[in-house]
Parts: C-alpha cells; structure tokens; sequence
C-alpha cells in the first residue's frame, strides 16, 4: 500500500479498515498549525451529538420557556440555562407514540430514541437509536464512534407491565437486540477515551504475534518462509499504522500543550465510583467535553439517572430516592432534582462554549438534547417530552427559541420527525426514522 | 501403456540423437533467440533434466505436434512419422519421470486457514458456529480449483485488521465458569446477554429432559410385555433406553403400578384407579400394529392426563408471611413463599380432600389479580378452588380418611404437581400473566432469579444429570453474577420498605461498607428483624424466613467470591489447554510459560482485570501463526517422545529427500482433508501415542472420520470446489419476475442437495459411480416441489432420502437443480455452459478458454427467433468454433429437457418443443440424462475416475497435482472401476506416500529454487 495520500479513494477504505483494529483517529484542529489564511472554513468543523438523559420527568410547574433570544423567559427550572439562552432551543410538546399505550417506565423509555416498538418478556429486542445511528455515519474517523456514560449502574429484571427493566437502564442500542454496555467509571471512560487501550492493547498482541513469526520464519524451510514473511509483513505494516498513529497522538499533545490549550490535561479520574453524584455527573461531562473538544468521538451519550431511577440526593436535601420523590413529582424536592439534572446540560454548553473552535465554540458546532421519558412524573404522563437542544450545529440549527408543538396535531409533533431533522444536520439522510418520516417543522 | 520407445535406447540418448535435431530443425526458427516466439526458448532445453523439468511444457508441446497445429503452415512441416516419434518420447519421458517420482508429497506450503477451515476450526474449538470468515474477503482457488492451498491462500494487512477482529469476536464470546470457560453465540459483555446465555443453557436442559407420564406408563407396559414384544431378556432400565425414558424413575413409576408392595392397603382412591386404568392397557396381539399402538398411546395418555389432574388439583399452596408494614412482594418474605412450593412438590394437600358425608363447600368466586405488593395466594386459592369444584376422584369415604390421605400421598410422592419451574410471573404460580419471565423470581421490578426443580432432581435425572443441572446453576451464578446484582438492585430500590418507605423505596449508599458486605447485609437483616418483632400479629415463621434469606444471601456471596479467587488459576489452566486445542498440538515448555507470563504482564503491567487479561490472551492465541497457519513443523516431530512404533507403513523406501510427517502434522492434515477442520481429541490422543503412522490405525481413524457429521465439511468444501458450485448461494442471475418459484428457500435447497447427496456417498461408502448413475438424491419441502415430486411435510430443514429419484428424472449429480441453473445465463439455458461444467468439472478434460470474440447468443429465450439448439448448431458450423464445442455442447443439449431454473419441461420459453437427443463425440447417440450415463459408461468412466481421484488428491494435499501422483492416480481409478467404494479411494489416499511425508526443508529449498528457474 502506498505510504500515505490522505485525499485518495483509497483512504476512505483504509481508514475502515484502520478502524477494525482500533487505530485510526482524527485529530483535533490545532490553532498553532494554522495560518490566518488557511483557516478552515466553519463547515470543516466536525459536528458532534450528545444525548443527556434523566428519568421520571421534572417539575411541571416550573418548566416552560416563552419568547426568543435575549428576550426569552425561562421558568425556574429552565433558568440554569440563562446564560446560554441565545444558544439553546426549548421544545416542548413532542412525543414518542411507539412507547405511549404499553405500560408505564420501562415502556416509556426502551424506544424514546429509536421509536421502534420494543419486546415484552425475557429477550429484549428494540430499535437502533439515533445517537448510534449518527455514531454509525460520523463516527469512523474518530478514536470511539461514540461514548456511552451513565451516573446510574443498570439494572435488569421485569417490571410489572412485563418489559424488561433493561429498557430502563439504557438509552442507547447499537442493534436491535442488545443496548450499549453503559460506562460508569469515569477512569475507565477516560482510558478508553485517551490511553486508547483498545489499540494499545491490539499492540502487544501484535508485538508477540510478530515475536512468533519471525522465531518460526527463522525455522521453516526456504519454501515455507515466504508464506510466514508474509504474515509477518501484515502484522508489521499494522503495527506501524498504530504507532503512527500514536506517534502523531503525541505530536498533537505536544504542540497543544505548547499553545496552553487545555487539550488533555484534564486528569485521570481516580479508580472507583465517586461518592458523591454531582462530582460523578461532572466528570461524565468534563469526559464528554475533553473528547468532543479533541475530536476524540463526536457522539455522546449520558444517562443521568435512569428511568426507576435510585439514585440519592442527600445534598438537595431530598431524603427519598428518585423514583420514590417523581412520584410527587410537583413539589420543591423534586423541582431541585429535576434543576441538578438540567444543570449539568448548562454545564457541559458552558463548558464547550468557552472552547473557541474557529470563529465560534465547540457548542457552535454540536447539538445536546437533554430529555426525559416522561413530563408530569406522578401520572407517568408521557403524551410530551421535556426536551432542551443546546447548540448551533455549525450554523445550521436556529437558536435561541421557545418551540412548541403541543396543539400542532399528533403528526406533527413526533419525536422521530426531531431526531430526523437533526440527523439531517449531522449528515445523515434518511426517509423516515421510528414513526417519522416528516422532518420538524421550523426546527 | 508401452511404446516402441519403452524397449529402445535410453531417454538421453533418443534426446541428442532425434529429439533435439528435429526441434533445431522445425522449431527454432520462430522458437529461440534474444524474443522467441510465445516467449518459448526451445534452444534452452539442451539436456533431459532441463526437458523434465519443464515436463508439462513439453507435454503440451506435443499435443499441438500431434494435432498438427505446430509448426505452423506456412512452415516446413516434416513428415508423419517424425512427428509421432517426437510425441512418443514425450509420453515414454513423462510416464519414467512420474514412476521415478511416483509418491513424491511434492511442495505444499505452510498455508493459512482457508476461510472455511477457519469457521470450522472456531466451531470445533470453541462449540459455537460462529461463521466469522463471512467479513473476509473471498479465498482465490489454485489451478486444481481448490481454496485450500499455500499456493493461493495468502496474507495482507487488510487480511490481517479482519483476523484481528475475528479473534476479539471470539474472545468477547467466552465466558469464565468456575473450572474453566465456555463460549457462547454472541458476546457475553453485557449483563442481559450473560443471563440470556445460562438462563438459554439451563431452559434447554429442563425441556431435554423426558418427564411425560405417558411415556413411562407406555414404557411399563412394553417391560410387561417384553417376552410378548420379542424382548424376553429386556430389563426396566433397557426398556427406559430403548424409550429414552428416565430408568430412574420408571423403577419408581414400575411399582406403584404393578408390584403390590407392604404399602398395599394404600392401593384406594388414586392409586386404585390408576392401577385400574393401567391393567386395562391392551395386550399386545396380532392385530395391526398401528392401531395397536395408537390405541396404546391413547390409554396411557389417559393415564396421563388422570395424574396430571388429581395433582393440580391436591398440589400444595403457599403464601409469603405477613409482617406489618411490609408488602407481601418483600423479597425475604417472598423467598419464604417460594421455598415452600419448591420443597412440596411431592406432597399432597389433605384439605382437598372432601368427606362423603359432608357436603361439597360452595365454590368462590375468583378474586381479582392482586395490585403491587399484594400477595397473589387469595386469588389463585380461588382459581384452584374452582378447578378442583366437582372433581369426584377427591370423594374419600370419611370413615377412612387416614387411609386415604396416605394413598394421596404415596401418589403425590411418585407424581410431583411439577417437575420444574421455568417461568414465573409475579403472581405464581398463576402463569395466566406475566409470559416469558424465565427461571424469574417474581419480584417487582428488581431482577432476581429462583431454582424450582426438586422433583426432577430427585425423580429423573441420575447422578451425571443431577450434576450437570447443578454445574449450569452454578455457572449461571457464576457468570452472571445475580445473587449480587440481585442484591445491589434489592438495596437501593426497595430495601427501604423496611424504613416504611413503601415498596419502592431503596437505602442510600452505605457509608464505608461495599453494599454486599456482610456487615450491610445483616444490618439489614436485624432491621427486618426488628419489624418482625414489632407486632404480635406477624406471622411467628417471619424471623426466621427473614434469618434464612440474608443468610442465603451472604453465604452465596461470600462462596461466590471464594470460587471466584480459586477459579482464575483453574482459568490459566483452561487458557493453555484452549491454546494447545488451537496450535493443533501439544504446547512446547517455553509456549507454555509464555503465554502465561503474557496473561501477567496483562494484568500487573497494563492492569487489566482478570477477565480482560483472559480475554487478550486468547486473542493472541488466535492470532499466533501457529493457529491460523498449517504448519508441518519438524519441531512438533521432535516433540514426540515415542517414535512411531511397528509402521505398518513402511518409510523404508523414502528417498533422502523425504521426511514422513509428524503425528501431530499428520492428524492435522487428516482433519482437514475429512472434515475442513481441526482435529478432535481421538485424533490428538493417537498423535500423541505416536501410533497414527500404523496402516489399521490411521485406516480405523479414516473410517471414524468419514462416518462423523463433520464430514459435512469435506462434502462442503471438496464437493463445493470441485463441482464449482461453493458460491451458489450469493447467485443473483435469476430474473425472480420470470421464474417466481426461484426464491431464497429454493435457491439455499438446491445449493444443499449436492452436499446432501456427496455426505450421504461418504459416510455410506457408496461406490464412486453413483455420482454419476445414482437413482437417487435428497429433496427438502422447496425441492420437492420444484422437482413435481410428492410432497415433502414439514420445515425447510426437513431433508429426506428418495430412492425412486430417477422416476422425476432426478438423481445423481448431472441432473440437480444447483447445477442446471447455474450453468444457465438468466432467462435462457445454456448447452455449452452446461455441456462445459460435464467435461471440465464431472470428466476434467481441461478445455482452452474460448477466443476473445465469440457471437453472442440471444439473452431470453422466450423472445428468440430459433431455439438455442439450432444457434448452437450454427455456430458448430464454423470449424474454428467447433474443435472445442464439438467436446462439449452434445451434454448441454441432452439437457435440453431442463428450463433456467433447473424446472423438467417439453418446451422452452417460447413454447417450441425441446428437443433432449444429441450425438456425443465420437458419434454416439443418446438423450436425456440416461443418454449422458450411457454415454459415459461407455467411452468416458476411466477419465471420470481419474479425474475424482485427482482432484479429490488435490483437495488432500493442498496443492495442485503434479507427474509424480499419476500412478496413484491410475491405481485409484482401477479400483473405482471395479465398483469400489468412496472409502477406498479416502484408503488410497491417505496411505499413500505423498500423504505421509513431506518434502525435507531442505529438498523442499532446493525444489522451490529449482521450480524458479
């Protein structure tokens, strides 16, 4: 293969092929390699997705969001949002109807992003949702297609409507018949994400296998030795790739560092679960804004809390557990769990929003819907989603409004027609996706 | 055949004093200097070693002499007599040199798995079929059209990334079980994927195990009457076998019918009746057997159904204890419940039992289902109650009730109200809801999973099966890891119930503890405790279902985490005899060490977890050369600690240059020729001894191999290859518009019946000329349609022998469908493709690839002017066109009586008759298919059983034939000939001496520099 053609047919291929061994990664656009006059355009900037989940709904009667721009008034709840609200969206009044009708929790959430109907009973077989649909088109010339975090460890078992309580652990299903392991270490996420053990471990296998060639090539016969040279020229050539890639790996480190940009620094998250959540919740977002903002991956997602969620909040001050306190789901305890778990949204925009990309922000060029399986959680009322779009993706998303579909008929104020209209904007065309096959009006 | 040659003077000299002048005469002219013609320097060839050489060369070279095509016209052309001493000499010069080379193994290359070898190999390896090789990218077959050689198997990066992923697949496959590791069918990463696997293990297990009552009753009576049957010396344990019955429990179920015990005043109510209905089974006569048996079969499940109705309606019932302020779904509470119904299966409630002078207590009516947390127990009392209304068997006089309930006891004790529990709901045991929930506890919400099935333990399995039932607990336990997760789950979701949280409360993270330190577990415990005590009106057994829950609970815990730490050395133990499987052979000292200290360092260095380190060890098992080459190392020789003894073959004659191979090469090289796959255990343990060199052994091993299902592989892939139709499967050519009845069921059916018929003709030793004059072959539901034969019941897998094939037209090779529609271009047939495939594949006359430009015929026939036989016939008409179609288009158009798609017809697409008569070369008549037959019987049957010999020699060898297998090759064909078996050929083959040996690395330098040159 020749030695490197960057803008060649061929690298499409290679790069696939790179991909199955864990190797290939893009690297993060680095200011000190560019010259005024060669800045890329705002379109060369990578788009990036992140899903933020919470489960059980929030606080009714402090969500809603009325007027645009500067001008728009965002209840209390929303009011996390505040400084960001000139690039964010509050859409109101959608709904998934393939988990409305079957039952409440687990029902509610094992289709909410795919929109595919889901199997009751002991095999659990869903739809494929749209973060790992956007994952399957972007994420090939990233480091991970995509990372999946959770502040919740899943759980398993039935529920009395008789789904499996995995369609409450998981948001995201790569296929139809198994959702993504969901990482709850921050440590191990970060390894993954910038150890790239998956490679670094695909090294030393290579290494032995390398060892065991040449010490048989060294033995077999004149004949034989070119089938083993053979071999042994692959496990080389892919061994060099993933030094290569390595090596550049660590040029980037190099010069970012030597521009004080803060790619990488961010450190090792110690062993273990943290103790407290609002420091595991951070870390999660500190994860995905380092790999976003590296262009480690480009698609994310984060399960806050699951749906019968048992998570704690002994520091709002709430003494029951989560899925005990939504089923008040209208009083002040509840508002401030439902205004923690937005907060992290307004965390991590924060936090991309002030990584300059270009003209703009990392934030200018993705999209982080935050959404729940249900609205008003004591009537496990899911006939609307609260859901909050952060993000310009690249110019192409109008920010900075208050959307509302809740009178605007069952047709047109799906999920899926939201989620096609975003896949749209991330490069993926589709006809229909779930239910949809109509894209959000004004979206 | 001898020559006038054979007798004369000595090849070299023939050579200088005719060879040699002729050719400077007539040849070198075009055929020498600085650019011969066709790039063919005939002036190089100055002595007979350079001409043999270059053997196949020459051979060639006197074909084109022969027929007159050399030297060309405008040449001198030398007299008749010249030419066909020159002829001569080749032959006399190729038969010396392939006597003098006669056995010689030749050059076969370390080859990598073939992509089939490789599924087969990782099936046999790891017992899950799980056809990786389908990302690879296609395997390119050598000159004898065989994927499995050095020649052509090669290696890339590419290949490589592929490789790379294969492996990991099959690592995140396997899961560690306490003394070692398993494999599943998909990855075993994800917790919901890990209690699929052993729940599927354990599921499958209970509905294998044969606990119909009929089926015992039935067998009864065939003990009772085994003189009668023709059994006199039948025992009740032969009886169970030959009715794959339980002999456990048919003693147990053999006495309560028929051998009046001490116990027999019991033999009232139930007991009685059944006995009654047992004596009343008929005996068996002369009568027609069907009936018979249908009549038997009717009694017995009569017999059945009368036990299975007195124990529903007498099985005992339980409910979770009462405690205040705690749901009945608790699950230390409910645990209790649970156990109950477990521990009485075998017993029988007397409280269902009415006295005759009471009368019968009213029926309820039937609760409502019970909300959350309720217990179930009140309504299914009241669905029972109804069931059971009427029932009169449940009469007992009152005056005897002692004795009565006894009898319903004994009764309960023989015939449990179930044998296990595979699903349960939330309101067990009513399973009228909540489907699907396998060996589930029932809780609310958190997971949980309960062991049912006492009765099967105690009644059906005997000790292996007790033992193997008891491993997949364990194992499930061990894998996935529920008593813990269980737990977890319970702690921070309802455990809080006890705090009066209500029942989907949890507790917050304990403080310093891990949630399943005993010190959490018990501090729990003694609030439940506490909760039990707090009311005088809880149920008194609460405290100690409460005790025995935690206790479970922790002493699980604690002895999951004991065989946890004992496990992992166990788990290298495994990871090396896995590698050993892998490499074929035994593992060197030094590769032993090696993989283990890799494991190590995986863990100390890069600290990975022990089941991540497992895992990349075996990854770079699958990666070693060793596994995904075929190797035949000297070294594995050398290992061997006892030479072959007694060969019963001899290695005398072995020239220097040959070395026989070791046992471990040669198990290997047997495996894959029978079975496209890795040796098996029996094949190792006779490397091992160091005897599979003996003749009866290695012909005992053969025999086995060939009888052994995985000979699949060898009609798979030798078959597949050779008759060129491995690829059918992907075959799009078939305009589905115009042939409706090609569809994906048809298409994998014909795809399957050559390899149906080739494993039947191996594993039965059917003679070789069957494949060619066999009435018979094998048809599916699709297939059977398709060839207007009867129809065939059942599902697609539903495969069955017809033996009157021949009377569809059917039978053999030439006339199946796979070959037919393949062979024809889309919307019309082809002769010549047809006629093709006959002579190049079925006969191997090899035919030159056609010119360049060649008319091409109409694409439909429905829309052509003229049938395809009459084109073809003009065609012939043009003498450059004919010398090669003259071979081969008369086959092709006696098969004119089958459509594109392989259909038997009268006319073709544009409704013109079909003509199915042809004149074979040399002028032979015939039609059809039987015309083809006679045809070859008659002129053709040598060159079709050299030709099977040779290439079945070539798939064995993993090389392309050469001069020196010819004399094997005609010994072969004159055993065929005389109506020998496959088995023969498979004899002839794997004790020859090119299967034996191998070329000795040095020679095999020497031989491959040579080829070079």
């Amino acid at each position: 293969m020749p030695p490197s053609d960057s803008k060649s047919a061929h690298s499409i291929s290679r790069r696939a092929v790179l991909r199955g061994a864990g190797v290939t990664m893009a690297l993060p656009w680095l200011p000190s390699l560019a010259r005024a006059d060669s800045a890329p355009p705002a379109a060369a900037f990578p788009k990036r997705f992140a899903v933020l989940f919470m489960g059980n709904g929030i606080n009714e009667d402090y969500w809603s969001a009325e007027g645009s721009g500067d001008a728009m008034k965002l209840s209390k709840t929303l009011s996390v949002m505040e400084p960001l609200k000139r690039k964010i969206n509050v859409v109101d009044g959608l709904f998934n109807k393939a988990s409305v009708g079957l039952g409440i929790h687990p029902a509610q959430t094992g289709s909410l992003l795919s929109g595919v109907g889901i199997s009751k009973g002991a095999i659990v077989h869903s739809g494929v949702s749209v973060d790992q649909i956007i994952a399957n088109a972007v994420g090939r010339d990233t480091a991970q297609s995509s990372i999946v975090l959770a502040c919740e460890q899943p759980m398993t078992g039935y529920h009395e409507t008789n789904y499996s309580l995995a369609y409450s652990s998981h948001i995201s299903w790569q296929s139809p018949d198994s959702p993504l392991p969901v990482e709850v270490y921050p440590s191990l996420a970060f390894d993954d994400l910038f150890e790239n053990r998956g490679s670094l471990r695909n090294i030393s296998i290579l290494d032995r296998v390398m060892d065991r060639a040449a010490a048989l090539s060294s033995q077999m016969s004149a004949a034989d030795k070119p089938k083993l040279d053979e071999y042994l020229t692959s496990v080389r050539e892919v061994e060099k790739r993933v030094d290569a890639a390595r090596k550049v790996k660590d040029q980037a480190d190099d010069q970012a560092k030597a521009v004080n940009r803060p790619a990488f620094t961010m450190p090792r998250p110690a062993d273990g679960l943290p103790e407290d959540l609002r420091e595991h919740a951070r870390l999660m977002c500190d994860l995905i804004a380092i790999a976003f903002q590296t262009d480690r991956t480009r698609v994310a997602s984060l399960l806050l809390a699951r749906d019968l969620s048992a998570l704690y909040y002994p520091f709002l001050n709430v003494k029951e557990g989560h899925h005990a306190a939504s089923h008040a789901n209208n009083t002040e305890a509840y508002e401030r769990i439902a205004s923690f778990h937005l907060s992290q949204l307004a965390y991590l925009a924060g936090k991309l929003d002030a990584m300059s990309e270009g003209d703009g922000s990392v934030l200018d060029h993705s999209c982080l819907m935050w959404l729940s399986n249900m609205y008003i959680g004591r009537q496990h009322d899911n006939r609307r989603l609260p859901v909050v779009l952060a993000g310009g993706l690249g110019g192409t998303l109008k920010t900075g409004r208050a959307l509302n579909y809740l009178n605007a008929g069952d047709e047109n104020r799906k999920m899926c027609s939201l989620y096609l209209s975003l896949l749209d904007r991330m490069g993926v065309q589709l006809d229909h996706f779930g239910d949809a096959s109509a894209r959000l009006a004004e979206l | 055949m001898l020559n006038a040659w054979a007798a004369g003077p000595p090849l070299a000299q023939q050579f200088a004093q005719t060879v040699r002048p002729f050719v400077a005469k007539y040849c070198f002219e075009c055929h020498s200097g600085p650019s011969p013609a066709a790039q063919l320097d005939l002036k190089s060839y100055a002595t007979v070693d350079e001409v043999l050489r270059d053997n196949a060369l020459w051979e060639l070279l006197a074909e084109r002499l022969a027929r007159k095509e050399m030297p060309p016209a405008p040449m001198p052309q030398p007299p008749d007599a010249q030419r066909e001493k020159i002829v001569a000499w080749v032959k006399a010069m190729r038969a010396d040199e392939a006597r003098r080379t006669a056995g010689d193994p030749g050059i076969v290359l370390a080859r990598r798995l073939s992509n089939a070898e490789y599924d087969y190999t990782i099936r046999d390896l790891t017992g899950v079929d799980m056809q990786l090789a389908r990302e690879f990218p296609v395997d390119p077959a050598n000159t004898a059209g065989f994927d499995n050689s050095g020649e052509t198997l090669s290696m890339s990066a590419a290949l490589l990334n592929k490789y790379l992923l294969a492996a990991h697949a099959v690592a995140d496959r396997m899961a560690l079980t306490p003394d070692g590791m398993v494999f599943a069918p998909y990855p075993m990463l994800v917790e919901t994927d890990r209690d699929k696997f052993c729940i599927a293990r354990i599921v499958d297990f209970y509905h294998r195990q044969p606990t119909d009552f009929a089926a015992y009753f039935e067998a009864a009576w065939r003990y009772k009457y085994r003189a009668a049957l023709g059994r006199p010396d039948g025992t009740l344990a032969s009886t169970a076998a030959d009715a794959k019955v339980s002999a456990k429990y048919l003693a147990i179920v053999w006495p309560l019918l028929e051998e009046p015990a001490a116990a027999s005043e019991l033999e009232v109510g139930p007991i009685a009746k059944l006995q009654g209905m047992w004596r009343a089974l008929p005996q068996p006569k002369a009568a027609p057997a069907d009936a018979a048996l249908v009549q038997l079969r009717q009694q017995c499940r009569a017999m059945s159904d009368f036990v299975v109705k007195i124990r529903s309606h007498t099985a005992m019932q339980y409910a979770a204890p009462v405690v205040r302020g705690l749901p009945a779904g608790s699950q230390p509470l409910l645990d209790w419940k649970l156990f109950e119904f477990a521990d009485h299966r075998r017993d029988s409630d007397p409280k269902d039992l009415l006295d005759d002078d009471k009368p019968a207590p009213p029926v309820p009516a039937i609760l409502r289902y019970p909300g959350l947390h309720q217990e179930a127990a009140p309504r299914w009392a009241t669905l029972t109650a109804n069931a059971r209304a009427g029932d009169k068997d449940l009469v007992i006089p009152a005056a005897q009730r002692p004795k009565y309930e006894a009898s319903f006891e004994r009764f309960a004790n023989v015939f449990p109200d179930v044998f296990y529990v595979s699903e349960r709901g939330r309101y067990f045991p009513d399973d009228s809801d909540d489907k699907g929930r396998l060996l589930s506890a029932g809780y609310h919400n958190t997971m949980g999973y309960f062991r049912d099935d006492r009765p099967l333990m105690e009644l059906i399995l005997d000790e292996n099966g007790q033992k193997e039932l008891n491993r997949l607990w364990d194992e499930f336990d061990f894998i996935a890891q529920y008593t813990e997760r269980t737990f977890v789950q319970y702690y921070f979701n309802q455990s809080g119930e006890v705090r009066g949280g209500g029942a989907e409360a949890g507790s917050p993270r304990p403080e310093g503890h891990a949630v399943t330190d005993p010190e959490v577990i018990f501090g729990l415990r003694d609030e439940y405790l506490a909760k039990a005590a707090a009311s005088p009106n809880n149920d008194p057994i609460a405290p100690e279902a409460i005790r025995t829950h935690f206790e479970r609970v922790n002493n699980t815990l604690r002895s999951l985490e004991k065989m946890h730490a004992a496990a992992e050395p166990l788990h290298l133990q495994a990871l090396l005899r896995f590698a050993a499987r892998a490499y074929r052979r035994p593992l060197t000292k030094a590769e032993s060490g090696d993989i283990q200290a890799y494991y190590h360092e995986l863990r100390d260095k890069d600290g990975l977890s022990h089941e991540d380190a497992m895992r990349d060890s075996i990854v770079s098992v699958l990666m070693s050369p060793d596994f995904c080459y075929r190797l035949d190392l000297l070294e594995t020789r050398q290992q061997e600690t006892r030479a072959p003894q007694k060969p019963g073959i001899s290695h005398a004659s072995l020239g220097p240059n040959v070395a026989p191979l070791s046992g471990y090469a040669l198990a290997s090289r047997l495996s894959y020729f029978l079975w496209s796959s890795m040796p098996d255990d029996e094949l190792l343990a006779h490397a091992a001894a160091g005897d599979l060199q003996r003749r009866d052994v290695l012909l005992a091993q053969a025999r086995r191999m060939l009888k052994d299902g995985r000979v699949r592989g060898l009609a798979t892939e030798f078959g597949g290859n050779w008759l060129d139709f491995r690829h059918f499967q992907s075959l799009n050519s078939v305009d589905r518009d115009r042939f409706p009845s090609f569809n994906n069921d048809l298409r994998e059916a014909m795809f399957e019946e050559p390899i149906r018929f080739l494993e039947d003709a191996f594993r039965r030793d059917r003679p070789a000329l069957d494949l060619i004059y066999a009435k018979d072959t094998f048809v599916n539901p699709s297939l059977a349609k398709h060839y207007g034969m009867p129809a065939v019941d059942g599902g697609e897998d539903h495969w069955v022998h017809v033996e009157n094939a021949a009377d569809y037209g059917r039978g053999g090779l030439l006339p199946m469908a796979v070959f037919l529609t393949e062979n024809s271009p889309g919307l019309r047939t082809s002769p010549v493709k047809r006629g093709h495939w006959i002579v190049s594949k079925l006969l191997g006359e090899p035919i030159p690839p056609p010119p360049p430009v060649v008319p091409e015929l109409p694409k439909d026939e429905a829309t052509s002017d003229m049938p395809v036989r009459d084109m073809l016939a003009a065609h012939r008409a043009n003498p450059a066109c004919a010398s090669c179609h003259a071979k081969f288009d008369s086959f092709g158009l006696a098969l004119e009586g089958f459509g594109p798609v392989g259909d038997a017809r009268t006319v073709d697409l544009a409704g013109r008759p079909v003509e199915t008569k042809a004149a074979f070369p040399e002028g032979v008549e015939g039609s059809g298919v039987a015309g083809i037959q006679d045809y070859i019987r008659e002129r053709r049957q040598t060159q079709f059983l050299q030709n099977l010999g040779r290439e079945l020699l070539a798939y064995a060898l993993n090389r392309s034939p050469q001069l020196s297998d010819d004399p094997l090759i005609e010994a072969m064909q004159t055993q065929l000939s005389a109506g020998a078996g496959l088995d023969t050929l498979v004899d002839a083959i794997v004790t020859s001496r090119q299967f034996l040996n191998m070329r000795s690395p040095a020679t095999r330098a020497n031989a491959l520099a040579a080829n070079r040159r």
